[in-house]
């Protein structure tokens, strides 16, 4: 919204004022003013929750206080408007520099280190191995690239700050890897940070190639518990770095409203390439890799629903799926199925799927909802309405349709990806709306 | 039933049951708790990048007044457009009763709140519109 106001003062030269809840503007005129927008937009204040709300208490708001100032609603409008500017609304130009980090922070000892470590909010509160300079030298050996070389510009909420291998190495160290880990926790640094919004979003790591056997990433039995180290470390790296190089704070620019525990480990995990059944490729060959590449894909979504428990031949595997998935929001059309070998086997000699893409096709074909349920979800409100009044279609039409029509919101089969891990313990499964990245060639960063 | 194997087919661990006592702490090789040098202070890396503060850029002027002013209401659809578009009537009917002069457009964003709508920035311009209001967000 700063940013809307801010192109509109700047390009159509009139006042603009940004109206939003408390909760937006703290942010809109703290982190996001000083690292983001640069300009003071003039903002006038409702009361939280705006949207979702009944058609009388917005239309309410308008008689009701700024909750910035506590005038009349409209009378703040009109003041925002016409009010001489201050003296802090005409600075202009490069601010002062912000004070470079040290490379190295001042001796102490371990314990007040651990504890400004958690209070600067560079950890996940679990405890770290300090980042010495011996350790982060130790980690670098795991690379041939420079430790000044600049992997990507982090700016998710603002501060352009680049993202250096040796500060994914002190983050590696952090989080407990060795350096043998680091190409791998390298290539997961191109995709840092991980998902930060209000709506609480999740990420997933999938390590593919033969670096999952080298490497001993868990692909079997727990393949998704903390019963791994290598799952652990790489996991939680993607945690340290996302926090420390995004410079996410609780309630400063990091404001999930619930949170997501999956953010601990991010469901770092190997897929059961050898558990894969005949036909049906690993992840990375479905993305154009070769089988002896070694590749990590990155997922972002926000949800997981477990079979719980065995697959039934009264009600076939694929059935059961579908309807848990119908509950997904299917923003982007993504979803990720994650299935013990067992239930591929069972996929592929019973119910005739040759292939993941097969399987993905008859999701796209056969998941319903209704219009009702698919409108009702914020984030397809967010993304696919504005979708629907361009005149894109299917959008368009959904739009017009009855609340209780169903529509077949997964219009994309290959945003429908399946892996395959665990032990074959137990027929089950998870299905998620994660959306599969791209994935990356770890061996880049070796 | 054996007991281990309901416990299995219960989908739990037969090892929560045995009351194994939580072993002492396994140290992995070549991790020492510190690289302390004697005095036990110790110096470690900064895992903080410097963030760079953005350009200030300044206000433009405000109006006189509301007074036979064109005010754009920039819907940004966040979380869906219906909110603000109430928001915006109420506000419309607000400045007919109190400004009588004041004309009010509302606009909602071809993108949403994400992306750009170059389109309404040039009718506001081709429009000589004198203030913007966007929102509604929350």
């Amino acid at each position: 919204m700063g940013r809307w106001a801010k192109q509109i003062e700047m390009q159509c030269k009139i006042p603009a004022i940004g109206i939003a809840s408390s909760n937006i503007v703290h942010y809109a005129t703290g982190y996001n003013f000083k690292y983001n927008n640069g300009m003071p937009i003039r903002y006038v204040s409702v009361p939280f929750p705006f949207t979702g709300q009944p058609r009388v208490v917005d239309v309410g708001y308008v008689t009701g206080k700024d909750m910035l100032t506590g005038q009349p609603l409209m009378t703040a409008v009109i003041n925002a408007l016409t009010n001489p500017l201050t003296a802090e609304e005409k600075i202009s130009g490069a601010p002062p520099e912000e004070a470079v980090e040290p490379r190295f922070l001042p001796p102490d000892s371990e314990e007040n280190l651990r504890v400004m470590f958690d209070d600067k909010e560079w950890t996940d509160f679990n405890s770290i191995i300090l980042p010495t300079e011996k350790r982060v030298t130790a980690m670098l050996k795991g690379t041939s690239h420079k430790p000044d070389e600049v992997i990507k510009t982090i700016n998710i909420t603002g501060g352009a700050r680049q993202l250096t291998v040796e500060k994914v190495a002190i983050n590696a160290v952090m989080a407990g890897a060795s350096p043998e880990h680091f190409p791998v926790i390298l290539a997961l640094a191109t995709q840092a940070p991980f998902g930060n919004s209000t709506s609480s979003m999740a990420n997933m790591v999938v390590i593919s190639g033969p670096i999952r056997n080298r490497l001993k990433f868990n692909c079997g039995t727990n393949a998704m518990g903390p019963y791994n180290r290598s799952n652990a470390v790489v996991g939680r790296a993607f945690t340290l770095m996302s926090k420390t190089a995004g410079d996410l704070r609780n309630d400063v620019n990091a404001w999930e409203t619930l949170g997501n525990t999956m953010q601990y480990n991010n469901m770092c995990y190997g897929e059961n390439e050898e558990g894969l059944p005949e036909g049906w490729d690993p992840l990375h060959v479905q993305m154009g890799f070769k089988p002896t590449d070694n590749v990590l894909t990155v997922g972002t979504g926000w949800s997981s629903i477990a079979s719980v428990g065995a697959s039934q031949s009264i009600y076939p595997t694929h059935f059961l799926m579908r309807d848990y998935m119908s509950s997904f929001c299917a923003s982007g059309s993504a979803a990720t199925i994650v299935m013990d070998p067992t239930v591929a086997g069972l996929l592929k000699d019973t119910h005739g799927f040759s292939t993941k893409a097969q399987l993905s096709e008859w999701f796209s074909q056969n998941i319903t909802k209704t219009a009702a349920s698919y409108w009702g979800n914020g984030v397809i409100q967010s993304t696919a309405v504005p979708f629907a009044l361009q005149g894109l279609e299917p959008y368009a039409s959904w739009r017009k349709l009855p609340d209780d029509a169903l529509i077949k919101p997964f219009t994309n089969a290959k945003a429908i990806h399946v892996v395959v891990a665990g032990g074959k313990v137990q027929t089950m499964w998870f299905v998620t709306d994660f959306g599969i990245r791209r994935g990356v060639l770890i061996d880049d960063w070796a | 039933m054996d007991r281990r194997k309901m416990l299995r087919f219960l989908g739990v661990s037969p090892a929560l049951f045995t009351g194994f006592p939580a072993g002492a702490e396994k140290t992995r090789a070549g991790v020492s708790p510190a690289n302390g040098n004697g005095d036990g202070a110790i110096t470690v890396m900064n895992p903080a990048i410097a963030g760079k503060l953005a350009t200030r850029v300044p206000l433009v002027p405000p109006l006189d007044s509301l007074q036979d002013k064109t005010i754009y209401m920039i819907n940004l659809s966040w979380e869906g457009p219906d909110a603000a578009n109430y928001f915006y009537g109420a506000m419309t009917e607000w400045l007919d009763k109190h400004y009588s002069g004041v004309k009010t457009i509302v606009k909602v964003t071809a993108e949403g709140m994400f992306g750009s709508d170059p389109a309404i920035l040039k009718e506001i311009i081709a429009n000589k519109a004198d203030a913007a209001i966007v929102g509604v967000a929350g």
